[in-house]
């Protein structure tokens, strides 16, 4: 009878126990959020909340026009990321074709949004060559729109990004006709100026850019330049067919294209 | 001129004197109200400005999100050549479906003929200035009529969509064929 009894005590504790252990399970899983994005760390040492900004980091971006297949997955990802009004691009992509006689037609159907999908029947010469260029932002050194801005909207931030202050804009548009690149345009909704900002709040928090994300041909690198390790360093470190949009500008962009063509502008 | 009132001769220049210095302290005055706070500390512009932006959420987040709630898919889409295509682009973006860890909208599938212009975005032949080797393209209805199917199947008959060889390969291992070519 003893014996019996103890047993039960036993049963009677071990039984306390689990149901205890489970209860602090359940509740334990109830506090832990569940299918929460997960922001993956994309960007070597980038995203600790320590320092404000991105101090002793030099971001590039290197467009590869030898891989890019024109889909516009990348116009697609950025429409997303922004909500831009329809007819706007931060980032658009455009179609070189040059005939043998050195002709140069270029054309870009809704920023190709929609990709390519027919080809160009008007071209009377046998084509020299063709390729995709993709434009976004070119993050000057010397930016011409932070130069004539009047109102100190547009700035170049400490960690080297031109960005916009939307609360100080009045949309005058200087900006948008200062800018070499036509990368600029007035927000139809917001009434301010809108651009490209190498999606500067997903690098702050260690992602890369939505459409460098988003490229399935990996025509879009990002990087550090200050990171011996990044791929950006070494593509700019090594003999490449590498330039920038404009030299002759002035304006010392950020933005380097690989297989630029002297014919693109 | 009144009897007794003597201007000085230099009285209009004292006059204009002063109103510029009530002008210059007004408009100080004024500057100092219209700027916002802490304007100019790190250049000519509202440091705010670039929290501002740094706080902006994020719309689209990578595929690896998605599949923490979609394992069936995550299974055949990385193993496939479409591994490379996110999610959002043709789903729609995350912060759409997501919100505070609770889903609360379905995203589009694409589904029917609506398929095709998808697939032709990337793969069609036709579109010059394609660069040949980086992926598959193909013609149409040429390669319909080559792999002998009726002109007005939709791509995804013959094709899984998120794995657009998976089919293939399943059929030709069934046959007894060898596989075909893959490109990565």
């Amino acid at each position: 009878m003893t014996r019996l009894r103890s047993e039960i005590d036993l049963d009677r504790r071990g039984f306390i126990k689990k149901v205890l252990s489970g209860a602090i399970g359940g509740s334990l899983l109830l506090v832990l959020p569940q299918g929460s994005a997960l922001i993956a760390q994309q960007l070597a040492g980038v995203g600790d909340e320590k320092e404000p900004y991105l101090n002793g980091k030099k971001f590039a971006f290197v467009v590869d026009i030898t891989n890019c297949i024109g889909c516009g997955t990348c116009c697609v990802a950025d429409k997303n990321e922004y909500q831009v009004p329809d007819g706007h691009f931060r980032t658009w992509v455009e179609r070189y074709l040059i005939d043998d006689q050195d002709n140069v037609y270029v054309d870009s159907p809704n920023g190709g949004l929609d990709g390519f999908l027919t080809g160009r029947d008007d071209i009377p010469n046998p084509l020299r060559d063709t390729f995709f260029v993709p434009k976004l932002c070119n993050m000057c050194e010397k930016s011409s729109c932070v130069q004539v801005c009047p109102v100190g909207a547009t700035f170049r931030s400490p960690d080297g990004f031109v960005l916009i202050d939307e609360k100080r804009c009045v949309g005058c548009s200087y900006c948008v006709q200062a800018c070499p690149y036509s990368v600029r345009f007035i927000n139809p909704v917001k009434k301010t100026a809108e651009k490209c900002t190498w999606c500067y709040h997903r690098v702050r928090k260690g992602m890369q850019p939505a459409c460098v994300d988003a490229c399935p041909t990996q025509a879009r690198i990002f990087g550090d330049l200050n990171d011996k390790q990044s791929e950006v360093y070494k593509l700019l470190h090594e003999p490449q067919v590498i330039s920038v949009l404009k030299p002759d500008m002035g304006n010392e962009p950020s933005l380097h294209y690989l297989g630029l063509r002297r014919e693109v502008t | 001129m009144q009897p007794g009132f003597k201007s000085s001769p230099k009285a209009h220049i004292v006059r204009i004197v002063l109103t510029l210095v009530a002008v210059m302290i007004a408009g100080t005055f004024i500057r100092q109200a219209m700027l916002p706070d802490e304007f100019g500390k790190l250049g000519h512009y509202r440091p705010g400005a670039v929290e501002d932006e740094a706080n902006r959420q994020a719309r689209i987040m990578s595929s690896e999100s998605c599949f923490e709630c979609h394992p069936l898919i995550k299974k055949i889409h990385v193993d496939g050549v479409h591994k490379t295509v996110l999610c959002e682009v043709c789903h729609g973006a995350y912060a759409d479906h997501v919100k505070d860890d609770v889903v609360f909208a379905t995203m589009p599938v694409v589904r029917g003929q609506d398929i095709k212009p998808m697939c032709v975005k990337c793969h069609n032949k036709i579109i010059q200035a394609m660069p040949p080797e980086s992926i598959k393209l193909v013609a149409f209805p040429e390669h319909l009529e080559e792999k002998k199917v009726r002109t007005h199947h939709i791509c995804d008959q013959c094709h899984h969509v998120h794995a657009p060889l998976k089919w293939v390969h399943e059929a030709r291992e069934m046959m007894g064929l060898p596989p075909e070519r893959e490109r990565s």
